[in-house]
């Protein structure tokens, strides 16, 4: 399935030599190709299927069997609406500090060459490689009661804000970094000729060619944050009401039978998560065609 | 001068964050000394516990690059309203999150779900097994190839595939030197992040794994065992190994990175 697609347009290249083998076993072998493709087809159908897709529906199904009004009820709980709060808050605190230091993090590894910008540039993806329980258990001991920092921020949103910054950086910066390598600095320099301070030249040519690709960096970073668990769950001690965050909370009620109630927060959301990476990902539409 | 001002705040948010946190751990595991950690590293639970890791990376991460490899090249070389469809339904997964896809795999999965009861009637049950692992890895890890193989694939074009065939070469030719030759560093950067992805899941295979010692206890649950316990050196000593796989990793898709980039410069 790798050429000769039906969609392509007719090229030079499609008038090939007369071939040198009987048309029959070019139609077996036409027929051979066909079969394989559209098996293979049909298996990546059923993987996506049976792994995504009918569990997903299957959640969806369960959170809203018994009503729109049941669902209210489960997601409009004290206790759910207080891990959803906490959740969300948390989550545009780290993106909105995030924003800044990752913003400024890409303009470093794209502008500024020095001893030492390529180790900086690999360990900007470690948290996308380190596990997030490694990472949870490390913030818990760093900053938790033990500290040997004499920090104590377990059980509050600082903390819960701290590992979620540690998770979405790269978001951050992998977002407006291309986007600053490919542009060129004739437009800043010219404008620093003219006598325009660096913050000027900053806000006025730099900042509005980055927005759309910051923007959809701070949207990865927010979704991700919404569905944070290995990395936060030790350090917020999952007190409810107090330190719970949302996918803390389902995993309570999946744990303790509720499952429909689970079902339904879990909805919720993936509702929202769905929503921010949509507007993320149409944003980030605009920085390709503006890249192109 | 501004300049270094900023370089030095980078470095130190970055530092702080990323860095000094990773030093961290390694200090823990080596603080104790030589025959603490040789005793942390041969405990049976812990080395059963990676071995588990181990076999479940072996079946998802291949079964995901087939995957990922098979629908970039269905959903970029044979577009249609269907494959937009699928290029959107991929990529659902990564705004799941790990706990709500335990839920919803324990959901469809379960002895009376939709899956579950046809496995059932066949006398296969998933949840709480060693497949019930290996699937939350797989729908956690789903889109990583596929997300970094589509973009270069668009770029490419099928014109040096076309010449290849007017050539005469066969179509397993053509996929292997061609097709595979000119993805598999961007192939190379999805797997080191599927990897990744398999072997450090932790809310997922949480609620779907029943985390039984021995038996369905990955590394990451066997970390987080060991942590609720009050064995943090042994904890620590399970993170440290999880950490330098991640290192690992980190070295791949910095090469992998550049490696792609350099193919990019070099492209007429």
């Amino acid at each position: 399935m790798t050429s000769s697609s039906p969609a392509a347009p007719p090229s030079p290249a499609t008038q090939r030599p007369a071939a040198p083998a009987p048309a029959l076993s070019q139609r077996g072998r036409g027929i051979v190709v066909s079969a394989t493709r559209w098996g293979s087809r049909t298996l990546a159908l059923a993987y996506l299927s049976l792994i995504v897709l009918i569990p997903v529906a299957a959640l969806a199904t369960h959170a809203l069997d018994h009503g729109l009004g049941v669902w209210w009820n489960a997601v409009s709980q004290r206790e759910s609406l207080s891990a959803l709060r906490l959740t969300i808050t948390c989550a545009a605190a780290a993106a909105v500090v995030n924003t800044i230091a990752g913003t400024a993090t890409a303009w470093v590894l794209a502008r500024d060459h020095f001893v030492g910008s390529a180790a900086l540039n690999a360990i900007i993806d470690l948290p996308f490689a380190l596990p997030t329980v490694v990472a949870g258990v490390t913030f818990y001991t760093l900053y938790g009661p033990h500290s040997p920092l004499k920090i104590n921020v377990t059980g509050t949103w600082t903390g819960v804000t701290l590992a979620i910054m540690f998770v979405t950086l790269p978001f951050n910066v992998r977002s407006v970094q291309p986007v600053l390598e490919a542009r060129s600095f004739s437009a800043e320099s010219a404008a620093a000729t003219l006598g325009a301070s660096p913050l000027r030249v900053f806000a006025t040519i730099t900042l509005p060619a980055l927005l759309p690709a910051i923007l959809a960096g701070a949207g990865l970073s927010f979704a991700r944050a919404l569905g944070e668990y290995g990395s936060v769950v030790f350090i917020s001690n999952n007190l409810p009401y107090r330190s719970e965050v949302a996918s803390s909370y389902v995993y309570s009620l999946a744990t303790s039978g509720q499952v429909d109630a689970a079902a339904a927060v879990s909805l919720a959301l993936l509702v929202l998560a769905l929503v921010v990476l949509g507007a993320a990902d149409l944003t980030s539409r605009r920085v390709s065609r503006g890249l192109s | 001068m501004r300049r270094h001002l900023l370089r030095g705040l980078v470095l130190v948010y970055v530092g702080a964050l990323i860095a000094f946190p990773l030093g961290f751990i390694f200090e823990q595991v080596a603080s104790p000394g030589w025959s603490a950690l040789s005793a942390a590293l041969s405990n049976r639970e812990m080395t059963s516990a990676i071995w588990l890791t181990v076999r479940v990376a072996l079946v998802a991460v291949p079964l995901n690059i087939a995957f990922g490899v098979g629908a970039s090249l269905w959903i970029v070389r044979h577009p249609s309203r269907f494959t937009r469809l699928l290029d959107a339904l991929i990529d659902v997964p990564l705004a799941i999150s790990p706990i709500i896809i335990g839920v919803s795999l324990e959901l469809a999965y379960a002895q009376n779900g939709w899956i579950g009861r046809p496995l059932a009637a066949w006398g296969i049950h998933v949840l709480f097994d060693y497949w019930a692992i290996v699937t939350a890895s797989i729908f956690v890890s789903l889109p990583l190839v596929s997300r970094q193989v589509m973009p270069l694939l668009r770029t490419l074009g099928t014109h040096q595939e076309q010449t290849a065939q007017t050539l005469g070469a066969g179509r397993l030719r053509v996929f292997l030197t061609i097709t595979m030759r000119s993805i598999m560093w961007a192939t190379a950067y999805g797997v080191s992040l599927t990897m990744a992805r398999v072997i450090g899941e932790y809310g997922a295979v949480l609620v779907v794994s029943g985390n039984i010692a021995y038996v369905t206890e990955t590394l990451t649950l066997n970390i987080g065992n060991n942590f609720e316990n009050f064995s943090a050196y042994q904890g620590f000593v399970g993170a440290s190994v999880l950490a330098l796989a991640s290192i690992v990793v980190l070295m791949v898709l910095s090469y992998a990175r550049h490696r792609e980039r350099l193919r990019h410069e070099y492209r007429p």
